[in-house]
């Protein structure tokens, strides 16, 4: 069988793309796009920040995160234990003011820390492979689906959240928003997206197999989240 | 009118064989108890993440109406979506046909030189039966969705949009993994099999080159692709090789980012009942300069087959309102009994029944609109109101109607009309017109009713054949007023 010639997929798209827009409006030439229907969004009652934060943690622990309500002073121990109850010896951290603390008084300790200060081209190995846990900050969370916000830049990767099997997040209780609608229009969002954000609300896992929940399906097994300011009213 | 081969899709043929499909299905009682436990699993968790009916209708009023608005401006918020996708330096591919779309994925995988690829969930790709086109030109492409990688070990597809391997329990899993991956020792546990699938796969992510996801939205006011996944492998995918490519289908566009939160809350609680999944992933651009990690290429392929000529009709437009939650199959009663392979296609239950017409055109699938009770559940559950219903009595219109010479709504127009069908309808029609005609026809079925068959066919085959009246009914009353007038007379006399 002789092989067609390869179509150059350029002109493919750029025939397609024609084909498609030109059916399209002609369809909709005449919209009157000032006169659709009013879209009116339910309005959610409002919750005093206590409610919220209330929410936002019953809302992670019914997903099977570990939220531990600490204070900056005390997170490197939480970490200290928490990485010997899993026998776990080694740190993936980001990099930044939001660590500065933290990983000073963790250097005293026993915890061998790596920071991800490296390009991930040549370096997957050791990611996947040598990297039993990651510390990553966030930057502001929801209460209404208990959802953290994570924002990667040059000092936080997008996989330093994703690849270590366990996963410690630092949360300021202060930066809680009441739902993702809110948080979006208060920071306009639409303004200022940056590579990538994601939202985490609980460790990986998956119902695939005959609807029963199993965690760590990919991602990371375990999610503990360092609640700090839980206690403090919101300022 | 030709405007697309039927032939091009491998699921044209067996959505043709849908009633023999039906028939094997409905045999087997493993499939079927399958079915049943998963759907009652799926309805109670919907039911639980909806505890106020008055936010629920709120909601849907809403999404249906984003939903609408967006389909309205759809040629404009496409070209929006492009020229910020554009500036944000992801590129933008175009595809009328599922053979384009396959194609420019190959070639794209082809130009960086890759052997591996690695797959998020994404239906669209199931549409364009991608891993064949890939597998033929020898490159790897490995389903990393737990439910997907069970159904390609299995050499099988997904039998519902969400759970892909929903037709399996753990015995079969337990059986399929001790089958085909070395060193596995059988066990039902799940959390064993999941983690050795976990396993596998992570080394592949390590390895891959490419990745592959879909899109559940696509917004146009800032150029962004959102990913809803629970497992993390979605996020694998668009995060650790050097290329992603993601492709959906042109009806996935919404405006703005305001329009994202309604949907996405909609879309979770409809599906699985949860308020959110795990990972709800934005990319807008690929690595930045200084980022460390991140795929250096991003591209987008914009597929239409089929959808435009459902958008050319109001009526079928509603159609592409879906955001592919599946609550429609899950409440479906046809779907639990039958399952989801037996529609033959890449979307089953209701949703496939109203948008597999327009992917693979009325000839290969008149029948499924017809697979329906019209009970109304799926109009009923559908989180952005599309009127399921209605619009399959509308494409059993469409099926049926007579060849004519005005383009078409539908490919396939008129592909399931009989001829022996249209004659009796229309015969029915006179008599019922004519009184003098219908009293006829009437005194005739019931002096001949000794010639009906016992044999009807498929009514015949669960149930007895049915029997005329030896008078009719007007025959019958007459007679008992002429009773009555007469015992009135006798007792006045």
């Amino acid at each position: 069988m002789t092989k067609a010639t390869v179509a150059d997929i350029k002109v493919v798209s750029s025939n397609a793309r024609g084909n498609i827009l030109a059916k399209l409006k002609a369809e909709v030439k005449g919209a009157h796009y000032d006169k659709l229907p009013e879209e009116s969004p339910y309005i959610y009652p409002e919750f005093s920040h206590q409610e919220n934060l209330a929410q936002f943690v019953a809302e992670l622990e019914k997903n099977h995160a570990q939220v531990i309500k600490t204070t900056k002073g005390l997170m490197a121990e939480v970490i200290r234990e928490q990485l010997k109850a899993l026998n776990i010896d080694k740190l993936l951290h980001g990099e930044g003011d939001a660590y500065h603390e933290v990983l000073t008084q963790l250097k005293a300790s026993k915890v061998e820390l790596q920071a991800y200060d490296f390009s991930i081209d040549n370096n997957k190995e050791l990611l996947f492979n040598e990297c039993p846990a990651a510390l990553s900050s966030s930057r502001c969370s929801i209460a209404a689906t208990g959802s953290i916000v994570l924002w990667p830049d040059e000092n936080e990767p997008r996989s330093l959240s994703l690849v270590p099997p366990v996963h410690f997040v630092i949360v300021d209780a202060n930066k809680l928003y009441a739902d993702f609608a809110r948080l979006i229009a208060a920071n306009e969002w639409q303004n200022k997206l940056p590579t990538n954000v994601v939202l985490i609300s609980g460790p990986s896992k998956t119902a695939d197999i005959q609807q029963t929940l199993a965690y760590g399906a990919h991602g990371p097994k375990a999610l503990i989240v360092l609640l700090l300011n839980s206690e403090e009213a919101r300022t | 009118m030709k405007q697309f081969n039927e032939e091009e899709s491998k699921y044209a043929a067996s959505a043709k064989a849908f009633r023999a499909n039906v028939t094997r299905d409905l045999g087997n009682e493993e499939l079927r108890s399958n079915f049943r436990g998963a759907m009652d699993y799926l309805m109670g968790k919907r039911k639980s993440a909806f505890s106020l009916a008055d936010e629920l209708e709120a909601l849907r009023e809403q999404c249906k109406l984003i939903k609408q608005r967006c389909l309205v401006k759809l040629p404009h918020l496409l070209e929006q979506l492009e020229d910020k996708l554009e500036t944000n330096g992801i590129k933008v591919h175009w595809a009328e046909t599922i053979t384009e779309a396959n194609e420019i994925i190959a070639q794209l995988i082809a130009q960086k030189n890759g052997k591996t690829v690695v797959k998020g969930k994404s239906m669209v790709s199931e549409e364009t039966a991608l891993n064949d086109y890939l597998e033929e030109r020898n490159v790897e492409c490995l389903e990393s969705d737990m439910g997907e990688y069970i159904v390609q070990l299995a050499k099988q597809h997904p039998s519902h949009i969400i759970m892909p391997a929903i037709h399996q329990n753990k015995q079969q899993v337990a059986q399929l993994f001790a089958d085909n991956i070395d060193g596995f020792e059988y066990s039902t546990d799940v959390d064993t099999l999941i983690q050795q699938g976990r396993t596998i796969l992570r080394d592949k992510f390590c390895q891959a080159d490419v990745g592959i996801s879909g899109v559940n939205f696509a917004v146009a006011e800032t150029g962004t692709l959102c990913l809803v996944e629970n497992e993390g492998n979605g996020r694998m995918c668009t995060t650790i090789p050097d290329l992603h490519i993601a492709i959906t289908g042109i009806e996935k566009v919404v405006e703005h980012l305001s329009d994202v939160p309604p949907l996405l809350s909609l879309l979770t609680r409809s599906a699985t009942g949860q308020a959110i999944s795990t990972y709800f992933n934005m990319i807008s651009s690929p690595r930045k300069t200084g980022e460390k990690d991140g795929p250096k290429e991003v591209h987008l392929v914009l597929l239409d087959n089929g959808r435009s000529q459902a958008f050319a009709d109001e009526e079928l437009r509603q159609t592409l309102q879906c955001i592919r939650c599946g609550a429609c199959m899950n409440h479906c009663p046809v779907y639990t009994r039958i399952g989801g392979h037996a529609y033959g296609t890449v979307y089953p239950g209701p949703i496939g029944k109203i948008i597999s017409p327009h992917m693979l055109g009325l000839d290969a699938t008149s029948n499924l609109p017809t697979a329906s009770t019209l009970c109304g559940a799926c109009g009923e559950v559908c989180p952005v109101k599309i009127p399921i219903p209605k619009i399959l009595l509308r494409l059993r219109e469409e099926s049926v109607k007579p060849k004519s010479d005005q383009p078409q709504i539908m490919q396939g127009q008129g592909a399931g009309r009989s001829n022996v069908e249209a004659l009796i309808w229309k015969a029915w029609a006179q008599v019922h017109e004519s009184p003098k005609l219908y009293a006829l026809s009437m005194w005739g079925l019931t002096r001949f009713r000794f010639l009906m068959p016992k044999k009807l066919g498929g009514w015949t085959s669960v149930r007895t054949a049915p029997k005329p009246a030896a008078t009719t009914l007007h025959e019958q009353i007459k007679a008992k007023q002429a009773k009555q007038d007469k015992q009135l007379k006798n007792g006045q006399g």
